[in-house]
């Protein structure tokens, strides 16, 4: 089931015989742990299928090497004048793979084709009320509200060509059964696919159209998906593949030990933390006490977080490689409070005394729900953590399993304290907050993530504002607001940023960026 | 024999049957397929309109009636992975499995056979139990350990063979074989040794086993007294008949290295029906493990079938019985 895209061949020959010239062109052969489900930018928005797709397709805007908002297939955007949204000056001189030209109606139908019932990052779309189309290279987004977010909030929409898409009856993103998109693409950055075998192989040609000068010197970029980390190492250090993300933190010492490989060392922006049952009003898993919530407590809570020892999780479960976390975003992220950037001490005695306080003072035992397969030592942290918990009094009880199995326990409020990592899409405090702060509102889609369902009106309040606040000092302001409430509350406990960590030989250079995607226009052979 | 055959089909279709409904029974356990399929940002009236779009609410025995109707009529679903249709996807991955599955049986014969008849004639050899210890060990150690201590002898310090993946493949009439190429036979070793170690052992031990027994019974006695030569004793006399038993074994177990590639190609992320169905679990992905499994269940039901017939070929008291 080799599908080639004969079209594109013509152009990718071009570009290889281009590319044969200059002096340092090299083939790159890549791997990772998951192939991405489709090639429709519009169909699954995981980060695997994101990741991959953005080095084919573009969006009206993109991310720089540190994640700043740069243009792309925009040039500049401006507020509306006189109502909410904005509008987008569109590059000209811009083709897509298959050759033909860029406008604004390919930004048009996009919009339409990622914001249908059928697509999956339709999301980014709510705000969003009309779409015009002012000329071939302006179009204008009309928000409900203002908006000053927006822009960055759709760098991952990637536009397709209306012709090719209708041409080949693709004009909506395959949900329930492929179709076109699902196997060939038509974007127009700077590489395009030649071959496909899905969860096997695919393999990138650069194309020689792109409007952007190409800073990369990579002739032809082969991509497979090796699940097994072992594996995976195997083929990196037999030399069959130059670049691998992510490996596992115990094989560091491997590779960092032999000559010609380099490990290369970030900050993702996840940051794992511990949610409660807020709501719940009883324990689940409690074998004493069982009539009320005890987390119910904020004293309860903090004790939990004071008997945490971040230091020592840190030095022996992840060498030493991790940030601790004081609010749901990391530093560096836009939002983030610099004025609340302290997290609970480690004080067992404190947390003993608390707890005391709240009616405890032998503890009480609690069910603990964990991952073992979605985070990077996500089983061993939770046992570490338990042992912390069990010194104060917090006797928990450890349940762990797999990551398919885990969010519909926690939908279903199967939990007493709960393990969970969130990475904010948008870059931005704003994201968080309202997954996992506001109040449960199925309705206006708000807190869909808030398992606990933690609820304080003030943060309720303050979102809004958040959302729509066009000056960064007052906006700011208010953030700094949620998450000294939320502080205060412990609504979380945050732990730490997950580390990313990715291995290559050392002949390659290639960017390492915060969100784990993985940027072939970066990539430099040497 | 035809009558046979077709006695034969219908009952795989009922065995199918009770591994479809198995499956469908432990499915609901497997985890919440919309969860995996959508990213974090979809609301949770889009997923439920997801899982109802997909028939997930449905109770079971609907879900089950409309998973075999489908089947029947030839209709095996789209993966909730890929959104591939399920047919291509697994058939795409069967020729790697059964080359992989060929070349270890292969490998299991031509040295698990000779070995057998070896170390039977010479039990007590300093080689002979050199052989048994080797094998021993080498059926003890699970799978994965012995797939990855290979792939980093041969693959990372030597760099003799490549560590995973089929290499070189030609598509010949729409199978992708690495029978053609130098590349993709290179690949093939690591992981057939691998998957291939355990059949060896058996085999060996078996063959072993009835050749001892044989090589005592009276018709060799005698087959010695009349001065027959040692290598038509053995092979023509002692080993046909020791073979009854070690191709049911073999038979049976070649299903089973069909069926249960699952941690070899895993180990060398060799692109087969065991791999698409470890990815199809990690996803939910539940159109794609149904249709899995009712294949390997189909699989299994024709190698018995062909073991069955091998009998018939190999022993002519059975050929006798058929005539009549």
């Amino acid at each position: 089931m080799r599908h080639r895209i004969l079209r594109n061949t013509a152009l990718a020959s071009g570009a290889v015989i281009f590319a044969a010239f200059g002096a340092a062109a090299e083939p790159f052969k890549w791997a990772s742990a998951t192939d991405p489900q489709t090639m429709d930018p519009h169909a699954v928005s995981s980060a695997p299928v994101l990741s991959f797709l953005n080095n084919i397709y573009e969006g009206l805007v993109r991310r720089g090497k540190d994640m700043s908002i740069e243009p792309s297939l925009a040039t500049s955007w401006v507020p509306l004048e006189g109502e909410n949204g904005w509008r987008f000056t569109l590059r000209e001189g811009v083709t897509f793979q298959d050759g033909s030209a860029f406008n604004a109606e390919d930004v048009m139908f996009s919009y339409e084709r990622a914001s249908s019932e059928a697509s999956d990052v339709r999301s980014w779309f709510a705000p969003v009320t009309e779409v015009r189309v002012v000329d071939d290279y302006t179009i204008e987004f009309v928000t409900s509200a203002p908006n000053p977010l927006f822009p960055d909030s759709i760098a991952n929409f990637m536009i397709l060509d209306k012709g090719w898409a209708e041409a080949n009856d693709a004009a909506l993103p395959a949900r329930d059964a492929e179709n076109f998109a699902t196997m060939n693409v038509n974007g127009t950055g700077p590489f395009m696919v030649s071959s496909r075998d899905p969860g096997v192989k695919t393999v990138l040609t650069p194309f020689g159209g792109w409007w952007d000068e190409a800073t990369h010197n990579v002739t032809e970029a082969t991509f497979t998906p090796i699940g097994n980390a072992a594996t995976g190492l195997a083929a990196l250090l037999s030399g069959e593949i130059d670049f691998i993300s992510p490996i596992p933190l115990q094989d560091v010492a491997q590779v960092e030990g032999r000559d010609g490989f380099k490990v290369l060392e970030g900050e993702e922006t996840r940051v794992i933390m511990f949610g409660f049952g807020h709501e719940h009003d009883k324990l689940l898993y409690s074998s004493d006490v069982t009539d009320k919530n005890p987390f119910a407590d904020p004293k309860v809570r903090l004790a939990a977080a004071q008997a945490l020892d971040m230091a020592s999780i840190d030095r022996v479960l992840f060498r030493g490689k991790i940030e601790a976390a004081s609010q749901l975003v990391p530093a560096g992220i836009s939002g983030y409070s610099e004025a609340n950037a302290d997290r609970p001490a480690y004080d067992p005695e404190a947390a003993k005394a608390l707890l005391a306080e709240a009616g405890y003072p032998d503890g009480f035992s609690f069910g603990l729900k964990c991952t073992n397969d979605r985070y990077i030592n996500d089983e061993a942290l939770c046992r570490a953590a338990a042992s912390m918990f069990a010194a104060v009094g917090l006797n928990a009880e450890l349940s762990t399993g797999p990551v398919r199995d885990y969010w519909p326990q926690l939908r279903e409020d199967d939990f007493d304290m709960y393990l969970l990592g969130w990475s904010p899409g948008t870059f931005d405090m704003e994201h968080p907050v309202r997954f996992l702060l506001h109040t449960q509102d199925d309705e206006k889609k708000l807190g869909s993530w808030n398992f606990g369902n933690y609820s304080n009106p003030r943060v309720d309040e303050l979102l809004p504002l958040v959302q729509q606040e066009i000056d960064p000092a007052q906006r700011q302001a208010y953030l700094d607001e949620i998450v000294q409430i939320t502080q205060d509350d412990v609504a979380y406990i945050p732990l730490y940023t997950q580390p990313l960590i990715w291995a290559a030989k050392e002949n390659i250079d290639l960017t390492q960026r915060a969100d784990d995607f993985f940027m072939l226009r970066w990539v430099t052979v040497n | 024999m035809v009558y046979f055959i077709l006695k034969r089909l219908v009952q795989s279709v009922f065995v199918m049957l009770a591994v479809a409904f198995l499956a469908f029974a432990l499915f609901r356990f497997v985890g919440d397929p919309v969860s995996q399929m959508t990213g974090v940002e979809t609301s949770v009236q889009d997923q439920e309109k997801l899982r109802e779009e997909l028939g997930l609410n449905d109770p079971f025995a609907v879900q089950f009636y409309r998973f075999t109707t489908d089947m029947l009529r030839g209709d095996f679903g789209f993966s909730y992975r890929t959104r591939q249709p399920v047919a291509q996807m697994i058939s795409a991955r069967i020729p790697a499995t059964l080359e992989l599955g060929f070349v270890a049986l292969l490998i299991s014969l031509i040295v698990g056979i000779p070995a057998g008849v070896y170390t039977a004639l010479r039990p007590r050899g300093v080689t002979s139990q050199t052989i048994l210890m080797v094998t021993l060990v080498g059926v003890s150690i699970p799978t994965f350990v012995i797939g990855i201590m290979l792939i980093f002898y041969f693959g990372v310090k030597l760099g003799w063979l490549p560590t995973f993946g089929r290499g070189g493949t030609v598509n010949v009439a729409g199978w992708e074989t690495s029978f053609l190429t130098v590349e993709g036979w290179r690949s093939l070793i690591l992981p057939a040794l691998t998957l291939g170690v355990y059949q060896l052992t058996l085999t060996m031990r078996l063959v072993r086993a009835e050749m001892m027994e044989v090589m005592r019974s009276d018709y060799i006695r005698f087959a010695t007294a009349r001065g027959v030569p040692m290598g038509r004793l053995y092979f023509r006399h002692a080993l046909s008949n020791t073979l009854v038993p070690v191709i049911t074994i073999i038979g049976l177990q070649f299903g089973g290295v069909i069926a249960f590639s699952i941690v070899t190609e895993s180990v060398f992320q060799w692109p087969g029906l065991g791999l698409l169905f470890l990815e199809s679990i990690r996803f939910v992905d539940i159109p794609v493990m149904g249709v899995y499994l009712v294949v390997i269940a189909l699989f299994f039901v024709i190698v018995n079938m062909v073991v069955d017939l091998l009998y018939v070929a190999i022993d002519p008291r059975l050929r006798v019985r058929d005539a009549t």
